[in-house]
């Protein structure tokens, strides 16, 4: 029996220090969350309370959205918290964390679904539970969600194709690089370019996918010199895709104005250095601000819109600078 | 020959002394008690009804591979492929029920049979082709398999399944959902068959000396490709239970469960070396595993300080079998 007791003490001991340091991870999270809210929250006690669930908290992206959220948690005296699993492609644990989250009963949920179809029925229990669901970033196709806030890309990509004009004459040729075929986010921006690059009477002499990979951007802008070696401009879907093309451009050592889409601090440095032209930025921080102040809208018995734009800028040479501190400033 | 060979196996486990099979079977009972009682203190939403059947519920899927894996785990094999089982399964089942139309029992009938079918490959090519070690060849299958799923509609999700494909996954008998029901159904078949039979006796003999079990008269071959074949099948059947909780098929589904399916098993008292393990072991296992994410959920852990906690655990376990057979060397 003795060897019995001891296995056993053994792995009791272990199992309360590894319970044990979860109890002491917990408080550690609160007060970062709570301190601030006691001077923001003035006339009622209670705090509305908020989950947000993002894809992961693992990646530069998400990190400004969870800034954004944590923001606006101590801006409006919320008794909030940010939570996500360790990667994008942990699917079912993303699932899991929205259900033990609804355990502990919040008044809203904010939410960026890694794969929105398989989120539906977690979604569903929310409405059961009366809980208001607000997407961020990836719109779902359910139409219980209390509003989706993201970044419109069509108006990202004309946006984008409008500052392209700007720098051309009309009838220069300019090009088109494009994500994955059937990728909605990236259609749009394309779309939105396309129109805004016509309207201004430039020559789109090519559209072509590149599936947001560098390496496969960079093949296509050099199929794209070897047929139209007198390219002027190009917009591109994503930041990756445009310096991919800007390897294969300046290998050619052809002049062509480039835009990328995003607004990442590589592709900003590249700006500084007038390597690319300019970035057409998305704003997570913005889309994790505005999810967490619409929700607490929500919470006090408000209307919200179906649809929120987030918004989008083009970040040019003169204002590179002051976004890549601004980014590098969230990520502290 | 071979009911010598038992003789000898049954008489070798009651010379290692039945203190031993106690600690084994109820060291990790303990721990399970220990840990959801700590829990509860640290957690009011803890011990809830609500909570318990979700746990259940999120559990199911990892304890239905864990047990599949612990058939290969007790030959001193192992199964690195059962992730990507599930993830081909779901697609091609997604395929034949939802995009063409063909009703939810052809579409079962289907993710099983691949499941099955993957398996028995593994088996084949471990034993016919004399791959030298079920690493390798389920390695392979790990990646031929995940990328069969991701080329079957070129990444992109299925959803809409018929209602009775989802009514593993998502239905409730009472409070208790189908799909544990289905865990427990399993585990007792695979109980008797381990322990009852003679062919469970012989995978058991495979993982305590292969060489004796084959000059003992064991159609080792036959055996291990049974054992493959089972895992696989056991791939298909959680793949089931997925679709039906999320009713969505996508192509990373089951993305690293593999690693989550070894440590259950292993948690569970099951030896890399073979011959030792059992069926609720690994239940517990599986249990502690989902125990412990919904815990740290529910105390507000964030995700990459879980993985911390369940590495820890795995060695812990480990640690005290490593003691366990320490011991009981010195017992001889």
């Amino acid at each position: 029996m003795k060897k019995l007791a001891v296995h056993s003490i053994i792995l009791c001991t272990l199992m309360a220090v590894v319970a044990g340091c979860g109890g002491n991870a917990a408080p550690t999270n609160q007060p970062k969350q709570e301190a601030a809210p006691q001077a923001a929250a003035p006339d009622s006690g209670q705090k509305p309370k908020v989950t947000v669930v993002l894809k992961t908290l693992s990646s530069q992206y998400w990190k400004y959205v969870e800034a954004g959220a944590k923001k606006a948690f101590e801006d409006l005296g919320v008794d909030g918290k940010v939570i996500g699993p360790a990667a994008e492609s942990q699917v079912m644990e993303q699932i899991n964390m929205m259900e033990d989250a609804l355990n502990q009963k919040p008044q809203a949920l904010v939410v960026s679904p890694s794969q929105p179809d398989t989120a539906i029925p977690v979604f569903d229990k929310y409405k059961a539970a009366n809980i208001p669901v607000l997407l961020v970033d990836t719109d779902a196709n359910w139409d219980g969600k209390a509003t989706f806030i993201g970044t419109d890309n069509y108006t990202a990509g004309k946006l984008g194709g409008e500052e392209l004009a700007k720098q051309l004459t009309k009838g220069d040729k300019v090009a088109l690089i494009a994500g994955a075929l059937g990728n909605n986010a990236t259609d749009d921006r394309i779309k939105g370019a396309k129109e805004a690059l016509i309207a201004a009477g430039m020559n789109v002499v090519a559209e072509q996918p590149a599936d947001s990979d560098k390496e496969k951007a960079m093949s296509v802008m050099e199929n794209i010199l070897q047929t139209n070696p007198d390219v002027k401009g190009l917009f591109s879907a994503n930041d990756d895709m445009a310096l991919g093309a800007l390897r294969a451009i300046e290998a050619k050592g052809a002049a062509v104005k480039i835009i990328g889409t995003d607004g990442n601090i590589d592709a900003l440095e590249q700006v500084i250095a007038g390597k690319l032209f300019g970035s057409v930025a998305q704003s997570p921080y913005d889309m994790g601000y505005k999810g967490v102040e619409n929700a607490v809208k929500m919470i006090k018995g408000e209307q919200i819109e179906k649809r929120i734009d987030s918004g989008a800028e083009f970040i040019g040479k003169d204002n590179a600078q002051k976004k890549i501190e601004f980014l590098n400033g969230l990520s502290k | 020959m071979s009911e010598i060979a038992l003789q000898e196996k049954e008489e070798e486990l009651k010379r290692k002394g039945t203190l031993k099979k106690l600690s084994s079977k109820f060291g990790p009972l303990i721990g399970l008690f220990l840990l959801c009682a700590i829990l509860s203190i640290l957690s009011e939403n803890f011990a809830t009804v609500n909570n318990l059947m979700n746990v259940a519920r999120q559990s199911s899927i990892n304890a239905i591979l864990a047990l599949g894996m612990l058939l290969p785990i007790l030959t001193s094999g192992i199964d690195l492929s059962v992730g990507s089982i599930l993830g081909i399964s779901i697609m091609i089942m997604g395929v034949f029920a939802v995009k063409m139309k063909l009703g939810a029992i052809v579409g079962i009938l289907v993710c099983i049979g691949v499941g099955l079918l993957c398996g028995w490959l593994n088996g084949i090519l471990l034993t016919k082709l004399k791959l030298p070690h079920p690493f390798i060849s389920t390695l392979g299958m790990m990646n031929v398999a995940r990328g069969i799923a991701l080329i079957v509609t070129a990444a992109a999700p299925i959803s809409g399944f018929p209602v009775a494909v989802q009514f593993v996954g998502n239905e409730f008998v009472g409070p208790i959902p189908v799909s544990f029901l289905l865990v427990l159904v399993l585990y007792i078949g695979f109980h008797y068959f381990l322990t009852k039979t003679a062919t469970g006796r012989y995978i058991y003999a495979i993982g305590g000396n292969k060489e004796a079990a084959r000059l003992s008269g064991i159609n080792v071959n036959k055996v291990l490709v049974l054992v493959y074949s089972i895992s696989g099948l056991m791939a298909g059947i959680a793949g089931l239970v997925l679709v039906g909780r999320v009713n969505s098929a996508f192509p990373l589904a089951g993305l690293g469960y593999e690693l989550d399916a070894i440590a259950a098993c292993i948690i569970g008292g099951a030896s890399f070396f073979g011959g030792v393990g059992t069926v609720w072991g690994t239940l517990i296992g599986a249990l502690i595993i989902a125990v412990l994410r919904n815990g740290l959920n529910l105390l507000n852990v964030p995700a990459d300080f879980q993985m911390t906690v369940i590495g820890i655990v795995i060695i812990a376990a480990v640690y005290v079998d490593v003691l366990r057979q320490r011991g009981a060397k010195k017992n001889k």
